[in-house]
């Protein structure tokens, strides 16, 4: 038989999609403790609002449908635009604070992986202020998640959009040149920035200006120190004004260990405005959080509203639970198992349905015409011609009814 | 703690890379050349140092089994690893070149055959220049290719040239310098940034 491999899905089996679903709830759970609802967007979207919005998503990236009317369509290649375009619909009739959470598969396709042409994010959204309180809570709120997933040694890189941007204006430099730049930036390559800007007629200081992005990294007030010394402009002077009121706040969380600065982070969405931050954990290569602010991304929906977000890679995070062993196996056990005689089926079906109702996981046998093995459980319920057997840790218990067996099962609650 | 975990290309520039480790005061008092096995501690334990082939290191280190990889730049550009590339060793020093039998490039607009080890960077490197190609895979020898025909021209690495003189071929076009890189994965930079902080700027001294 010829066996049909596939190399586009990692979950296989039940028990990774048990995991993937807790570590989804539990996301879900912590975006709501913030006060975050949560939303879905369309799987379908218009090719022209992503193609018009300059500095988004890659054209080829985008995996493209074609509708009855030969309009072209895309599969969701990103969340944050359709949701903000949602937003700013009814920005006008409702002007509050919106926070909102999503949990969506996104679609790309690359030339590079082929392989990898959806994945999960978790993201969640803030509409309508631009303060460090804002800012800050919700890189709290990424923090919090990371430590409910059981991760030790995780750090929140914070960066700025505007700082290397307002940098780097002073240098006109060409769309090539910069691209350039931006890729050795982001790979902290300081040999081969030194050697691109070394022809290049820039004078002398602002050439050991961008030269000392990459290494403004590490703890924050250290980095502001080393930033201070390349400030040119009121503008710069004002953001690293901001990072350090962001930070303030987040000392009062408590979380300014998780907390570091890399003034050399540059976020390939170009619509990011503000503050940007992702966040690694322990020997994990790649960013499993992303966000920042994008204050100016509503404009494009003709609404004025400031916004901030940020989504977890939840593939990636299933990967480094994995990875790390902190996903607990999944125990395969059922609460109860009924066996019955043909007889008391009446008696034991009704029982199974009673328990099921309070909320416990049963599963019923016929003794007479079911062959297969069942699953460990913790307690098993014996309904025999000659009498009716409870067996749990504690050891054999008779019991006439129903609620013989609720009042033994509340005895050892906890456990079974 | 746990050490950091040090990725090095088996083989020649294994020797030069413990040389400067040792010249920073990192010893490796059971390493020598002719040992077959692939893990060695430095004298406190507080790094492990693995050997694996030279086109594996920026695997190991993006995908973090190693916190930091030695290892030349053809080999980092070839994977395209997505990773922090932080000093230049300056050893092992050699390049990327453009070699055939002709001494010039011919017209554009023609379909080139390139026959190379390195299909990544060769692709690169035309679709630069708005050359279309077809690339040819190899694993050794590549000077023979446009000898007996299987390709026009090759993307190689070149060292003294000799090799390619002694088959009749010259270097028509370099593409890029190469040499020997440290390179850092982006997780443990964030998270073990003092200890990873601490080897660089010993190797930088050791540089110097």
């Amino acid at each position: 038989m010829h066996r049909d491999v596939t190399e586009m899905n990692r979950n296989k089996n039940v028990e990774d999609f048990q995991m993937r679903d807790e570590l989804i709830s539990t996301l879900k759970n912590r975006f709501t403790t913030y006060g975050y609802k949560q939303v879905r967007t369309s799987t379908f979207e218009h090719y022209d609002m992503y193609s018009n919005i300059i500095g988004t998503v890659n054209k080829d990236d985008m995996i493209k449908v074609i509708d009855t009317t030969g309009k072209v369509l895309v599969l969701r290649p990103d969340v944050t635009i359709p949701i903000t375009r949602i937003t700013a619909a009814n920005h006008n009739s409702n002007p509050f604070n919106q926070r909102l959470f999503y949990v969506l598969d996104v679609f790309r396709q690359s030339v590079e992986l082929p392989n990898q042409k959806e994945s999960t994010q978790a993201g969640v959204e803030f509409f309508g202020e631009n303060t460090p309180e804002v800012d800050s809570e919700v890189i709290m709120l990424a923090i919090h998640t990371l430590e409910d997933m059981g991760f030790e040694n995780f750090k929140i890189e914070i960066g700025h959009a505007g700082f290397f941007k307002e940098l780097i204006q002073q240098a006109a430099l060409s769309k090539q040149e910069l691209e350039l730049l931006q890729t050795l930036i982001q790979s902290k390559n300081l040999a081969e920035i030194e050697l691109l800007l070394e022809n290049m007629p820039i004078e002398n200081d602002l050439k050991m200006a961008i030269q000392s992005i990459p290494m403004l990294y590490g703890e924050p007030a250290s980095v502001i120190q080393q930033a201070e010394k390349i400030v040119r402009s009121d503008k710069m002077q004002r953001i690293l004004h901001n990072l350090i009121d962001v930070y303030e706040v987040l000392k009062d969380y408590g979380a300014d260990d998780y907390v570091v600065f890399n003034l050399g982070l540059i976020n390939n969405m170009n619509y990011y405005t503000g503050v940007i931050f992702q966040g690694f954990v322990d020997r994990f290569g790649q960013p499993v959080l992303m966000g920042g602010r994008y204050d100016n991304l509503g404009e494009q929906f003709e609404a004025e509203m400031p916004a901030i977000g940020f989504a977890f890679e939840v593939d990636y995070l299933l990967q480094a639970i994995q990875q790390q062993g902190l996903a607990e196996p999944d125990s395969q056990t059922v609460d109860i198992i009924i066996y019955y005689m043909k007889e008391k089926q009446k008696e034991a079906l009704t029982t199974a349905y009673e328990l099921r109702r309070q909320n416990y996981q049963v599963l019923t046998f016929s003794k007479e015409s079911s062959s297969m093995k069942p699953l460990p459980s913790r307690t098993i319920v014996n309904y025999d011609e000659e009498q009716n057997v409870l067996i749990n840790k504690d050891g054999k218990h008779n019991f006439s009814d129903t609620k013989d067996i609720l009042s033994l099962l509340k005895d050892t609650k906890g456990d079974l | 703690m746990q050490p950091i975990t040090l990725a090095l290309a088996k083989g020649r520039p294994a020797k030069s890379t413990i040389d400067l480790l040792v010249k920073t005061g990192i010893q490796f008092h059971d390493f020598h050349e002719k040992s077959r096995k692939l893990v060695f501690y430095n004298d406190d334990r507080s790094i492990k140092l693995i050997f694996v082939k030279a086109m594996d290191v920026p695997t190991y280190v993006e995908k973090g089994a190693a916190d930091i990889g030695i290892v030349g730049k053809d080999n980092i550009l070839e994977s395209k690893a997505d990773i922090y590339e932080l000093l230049d060793l300056k050893i092992g020093k050699c390049k990327f070149a453009v070699a055939g039998k002709k001494e010039q490039m011919p017209e554009q607009n023609q379909q080139l055959i390139i026959a190379t080890k390195y299909p990544n960077i060769a692709k690169k490197h035309f679709a630069k220049k708005g050359q279309s190609i077809e690339v040819v895979k190899l694993n050794g020898s590549v000077e023979l290719a446009p000898l007996i025909g299987l390709a026009d021209y090759i993307v190689d690495i070149v060292e003294t040239g000799n090799t390619l003189k002694e088959n009749g071929l010259s270097v028509i076009e370099d593409i890029e310098n190469i040499s020997t890189r440290l390179i850092v994965n982006k997780a443990s930079f964030a998270t073990k940034s003092a200890e990873v902080q601490q080897l660089i700027s010993q190797l930088k001294s050791a540089l110097e």
